[in-house]
């Protein structure tokens, strides 16, 4: 696809939560006709993804003294959750975007907010250049930025880049010499920026999440901002990041459900059950029962995440922003659980032909498996554990 | 017995939920209590993780519980009530079950639970999945079915 640092059409501005949520079932609905089709092909949403952004969705977290909706995080992990569930890649690729609008809420000057934030209203699209698969751990960068008067320059080389080939521009973590992360907004035709279509995970196939390269990279300082103070005082940075991780994971746990149940029904009855239909067997209507419990559980939790994100963002302190990060962590773990669960039990209960290449059901799975990776659940356990047991905060980044 | 009967009391009342959650909650605060009394106890990675299922579980009970609660309080639709509190039912009693699993690996002893032979658990998935599977609705609503328990 071609590099371009423009959106082709201006973007609605949706004005409410409720039209934020309208918005997202009807182009889910839509999004969801080729989602396997487009999953098998790994044919990348490029129309999908200008539909999306010119819906006025991308926008919806964008203030209200800035012109946007600034809707609340309930309804932000309901909308990703809606099309996640009709096809988890588009719900995934404005994870990144979302954050970085709370970052530029959070760390850059009111004219660098004004700037940004109409260009998302008019549907400009952020990517990310953020992780980077040689450092020593997911929060270590060895992308440098260096200062010279009124430019900066940056060097580097970035991985999991979510959103970047479809971005207008491309907002890049890099490191100064104290080791302080800043994020440049790279426009998409940089000459120094490379994005490089190399994703070819099993799952989440058209998320295009592959590398960045950042050769001499230079932006005005106008585009710079001091991306660590969202995380050097206590912000709701981090939980943003993650509900919306949750967001998705729940999403594909929706979809598998629904899947499961329209295959279930239409499965052969087992020969020792004694029914006429494979609807009867009782062991299979107990375990969607199940999986249903299990899946509203996971909803009411990512509603409180959601919640907590508002009172965190209200009065920012210590208390709300760890409260917070708590309650994400409960929905990440939950929606993991849950997203592999149904994702899994779909087969059980639709019997063999349901693993036929033709109905490609497994992308389910593949997307619940690739996705839930992207920060393990089993230190939420112990986050959420050591919370209670021993009173201690959160550590403050991007994945907690 | 088929899929269309459903030998299961069919409730509107939260008490059984609200008393398995309560239970839960004092499971794990006793508990938490006497780990606390163990300081080299308190670090282990382990023990930890333990406490962050099992409040885990009892948050997604709480959750249910308000939602079934919320719709009671909406006159909601007979079905979706009766689908809503077997739910609240179901994760209480998951919650009940992880923390006394959890009172019993940590602290060595176990505080007797009510049995559940007259309420089983087994009949309110079916409820659920068969209403959400088949469109099948349980049988007569009872209002007062679950006052007695």
């Amino acid at each position: 696809m071609t590099a371009s640092a423009q959106p082709p059409r201006t973007a609605h501005v949706i004005r409410s939560d409720a039209e934020a949520i309208a918005v997202a079932h009807k182009l889910a609905a839509r999004f969801a006709v080729e989602a396997s089709e487009r999953d098998r092909e790994r044919r990348l949403p490029v129309a999908e993804l200008d539909e999306f952004s010119a819906s006025g969705l991308w926008g919806i977290t964008v203030p209200k003294a800035y012109g946007g909706a600034g809707v609340s995080y309930v309804t932000v992990a309901e909308v990703i959750k809606i099309i996640s569930a009709a096809d988890s890649s588009l719900g995934q690729i404005p994870q990144n975007h979302l954050g970085v609008l709370d970052i530029l809420l959070q760390t850059a000057s009111e004219e660098q907010k004004r700037y940004y934030f109409a260009k998302v209203l008019q549907g400009y699209r952020f990517g990310n250049a953020f992780s980077e698969s040689k450092s020593k751990n997911a929060g270590a960068f060895e992308t440098r930025i260096r200062f010279d008067g009124d430019t900066a320059q940056i060097d580097g080389e970035k991985f999991y880049c979510t959103g970047a080939l479809f971005a207008h521009i491309v907002p890049a973590v890099a490191v100064n010499e104290q080791n302080q992360a800043f994020i440049a907004f790279i426009e998409r035709d940089n000459p120094g920026l490379s994005v490089i279509d190399s994703w070819d995970g099993f799952g989440q196939r058209t998320t295009a999440s592959g590398g960045v390269t950042l050769n001499a990279v230079k932006v005005p300082l106008s585009a710079v901002i001091p991306a660590h103070k969202a995380f050097d005082e206590p912000t709701a940075d981090g939980p943003i990041s993650q509900i919306i991780q949750a967001a998705v994971d729940t999403g594909i746990a929706v979809g598998a459900l629904e899947d499961t149940k329209r295959y279930a029904r239409e499965s052969r009855p087992w020969i020792d059950s004694g029914h006429e239909h494979g609807w009867q067997d009782p062991f299979s209507i107990a375990a969607i029962g199940d999986l249903e419990w299990r899946v509203h559980g996971t909803e009411a939790i990512l509603r409180k995440a959601g919640q907590a994100i508002d009172a965190a963002l209200l009065d920012a302190n210590e208390d709300t922003v760890a409260h917070a990060s708590v309650v994400v962590a409960q929905a990440k773990v939950l929606s993991a659980e849950i997203a592999l669960l149904a994702s899994s039990k779909l087969f059980e209960l639709a019997g063999t032909r349901s693993v036929l290449g033709k109905y490609n059901l497994d992308r389910h799975w593949r997307n619940a498996r690739t996705h839930t990776l992207h920060d393990p659940a089993r230190w939420k356990y112990h986050l959420i554990g050591n919370h209670l047991l021993n009173g201690v905060k959160p550590a403050r980044h991007a994945w907690n | 017995m088929n899929a269309l009967t459903q030998p299961v009391a069919v409730v509107q009342s939260l008490a059984g939920s609200q008393h398995d959650l309560h239970h839960a909650r004092n499971l794990l605060e006793t508990t938490l209590a006497f780990v606390r009394q163990q300081p080299n106890i308190t670090k282990d990675p382990y023990v930890i993780s333990r406490f962050g299922d099992v409040q885990i579980r009892i948050e997604v009970a709480a959750a249910l519980l308000e939602r079934a609660e919320g719709l009671l309080d909406r006159h909601e639709e007979a079905t979706e009530i009766s689908v809503a509190v077997a739910e609240s039912d179901l994760a209480s009693a998951e919650a009940l079950a992880t923390a006394s699993n959890a009172e019993f690996e940590l602290t060595g002893r176990r505080t007797a639970l009510p049995g559940s032979l007259h309420d089983p658990l087994r009949w309110k998935l079916h409820l659920i999945g068969n209403f959400r599977l088949n469109g099948i609705h349980p049988p007569s609503v009872h209002p007062s079915a679950k006052e007695a328990v």
